[in-house]
């Protein structure tokens, strides 16, 4: 019951967000925009593809890409979006009120989490529509569409779990997104150094989250690179969960 | 130290509480008790724990050591029995400001467990009582500072507490909201709410409360009756206990 109340909430705070409707407003036309490149580049070489035996298709070249495009975005969308689920809470004083209601720290995390992630896959949804809008009239490769998907919706669950937890530390919604942009990026980054000076470590990829994420924009699923999303998101709402435990606990 | 313990079953104890903040010890062996109907009236100067106390007793802050008992239960074990029988204004009546006094209600109303038809009766109900109707569709962040504590103090009331904590409630209320808020106050005990008031104004501990306690540096050091009567008593225990440890410069002053 307080989960529900919790994520009814935050979804009522998210709807009445100037910034969530900019972002999603703003994000959207630079994607349509990339949709209409990508298309336009995919249509004009589309007799020359069809050529090649086992040529890139209509999923290669214009559904996987603009998700790619969405999956850069989402480094500075998805922090600005989430920066004041818990800053914010405390920067008002209304963090009390939330722990004086009974309500566990666990759940006020998951509530937030949850809305979060509605509002992030309304904006999946939206993008989708675009390539999904011309799938009757090609023959998508679903299954990689469907991978691509996944990956897209893992990395903005991370995204969203690491913003939340950074913004369970501070009482000011800009020191969480850079907070979240930085760490976001610095795990995505993280084996680029190894990569540039020639080195293919396993361990120093394997914490990359690029190295995961492109496997499923690829089209590749495996537990390994699900298993990672799924630790980082748990370690995050586990910090967050803590930090505002801590509260009631510290003051 | 004076104290009185009441003839009807104690709704609230606290038993030994205390709590250290910011590296002193904010509250210190803190005894307390009140029973359905009374009204407490918590005095004490800046940073003599009044609010540390309240926060404590709301579920909001969790105390070092000690026990508090809510209807005999041990709350601290179960922090979601405070969710029904505790009602909370905090200083300053916390709000968000991207919401309507409406929502506000709503939000309250779910996060203390009440189901829509008992949520529907009561919000009309707080809505008409603290005359929040021209306000239902305001946002919390545009309104004044006298609109939010009466808003707070309708998401107190909302789920009709066993008992109220009240943190200054009367900050920035005109005469006439105050006049209101004492009535109010008064008819939610004679209907056996049991309420705490935390206030730096004497005054407001004579016109409404039965009982005064006076902390003063973390510490319990008066809880006694109050009559209506006995406003320069109360005073001059109040600055009694308050000059205690005081600067000879703020003696004179």
């Amino acid at each position: 019951m307080t989960l529900l109340a919790m994520f009814r909430l935050e979804v009522r705070r998210l709807r009445v967000q100037p910034l969530a409707w900019v972002l999603l407003a703003l994000s959207l036309a630079w994607l349509g925009w990339c949709f209409t490149r990508l298309l336009g580049d995919f249509l004009a070489n589309e007799i020359k593809l069809a050529a090649l035996p086992d040529g890139p298709g209509y999923v290669d070249l214009v559904a996987v890409p603009l998700l790619g495009q969405m999956a850069q975005l989402a480094f500075l969308v998805v922090p600005l979006l989430a920066m004041s689920t818990l800053a914010g809470e405390r920067r008002h004083g209304t963090l009390p009120l939330l722990l004086a209601a009974g309500a566990p720290a666990s759940r006020i995390v998951l509530g937030k989490y949850a809305a979060l992630l509605l509002w992030l896959l309304l904006w999946l949804l939206l993008v989708l529509a675009m390539p999904l809008s011309l799938a009757h009239a090609t023959t998508p490769d679903w299954g990689k569409l469907a991978a691509a998907t996944l990956g897209i919706v893992l990395m903005l669950a991370a995204l969203a779990a690491l913003t939340l937890a950074a913004s369970a530390f501070t009482a000011h919604p800009a020191i969480a997104a850079v907070l979240g942009l930085l760490i976001g990026l610095g795990l995505w980054t993280v084996n680029l150094g190894a990569q540039m000076a020639g080195l293919d470590g396993g361990a120093i990829n394997w914490l990359a989250m690029s190295t995961h994420e492109q496997n499923l924009l690829r089209g590749l699923v495996s537990t390994t690179d699900i298993a990672w999303f799924v630790l980082l998101i748990a370690v995050c709402l586990a910090l967050a969960t803590r930090r505002v435990a801590a509260d009631r606990e510290r003051g | 130290m004076t104290n009185v313990n009441s003839a009807l079953s104690p709704l609230l104890q606290l038993e030994r509480v205390a709590r250290r903040r910011a590296g002193r010890a904010a509250v210190q062996d803190l005894n307390l008790e009140l029973a359905p109907g009374q009204v407490l009236g918590l005095l004490g100067v800046n940073g003599a724990g009044k609010s540390t106390t309240l926060a404590m007793i709301a579920g909001a802050l969790r105390p070092d050591s000690g026990a508090i008992r809510l209807s005999g239960e041990d709350f601290l074990e179960r922090p979601e029995r405070a969710r029904r029988l505790i009602g909370w204004l905090p200083e300053r009546a916390p709000a968000w400001p991207e919401l309507t006094v409406a929502e506000h209600l709503d939000a309250h109303g779910r996060l203390r467990g009440l189901r829509a038809p008992e949520m529907r009766a009561a919000r009309a109900t707080i809505v008409e009582r603290l005359d929040l109707q021209p306000l239902a569709r305001r946002l919390a962040g545009t309104l004044s500072q006298g609109q939010r504590q009466r808003l707070g103090l309708a998401c107190a009331l909302l789920h009709s507490p066993a008992l109220l904590v009240l943190d200054e409630p009367a900050n920035a209320l005109d005469p006439v909201q105050v006049g209101s808020l004492r009535k109010l106050i008064r008819e939610q005990a004679a209907a056996g709410t049991a309420v705490i008031l935390s206030t730096h104004v004497l005054v407001e501990v004579t016109a409404v409360c039965d009982r005064v306690a006076i902390l003063h540096e973390g510490q319990l050091r008066h809880d006694g009756p109050v009559r209506a009567d006995d406003h320069a008593a109360l005073e001059r225990r109040f600055f009694e206990i308050a000059m205690q440890g005081a600067t000879p410069a703020a003696r004179a002053a």
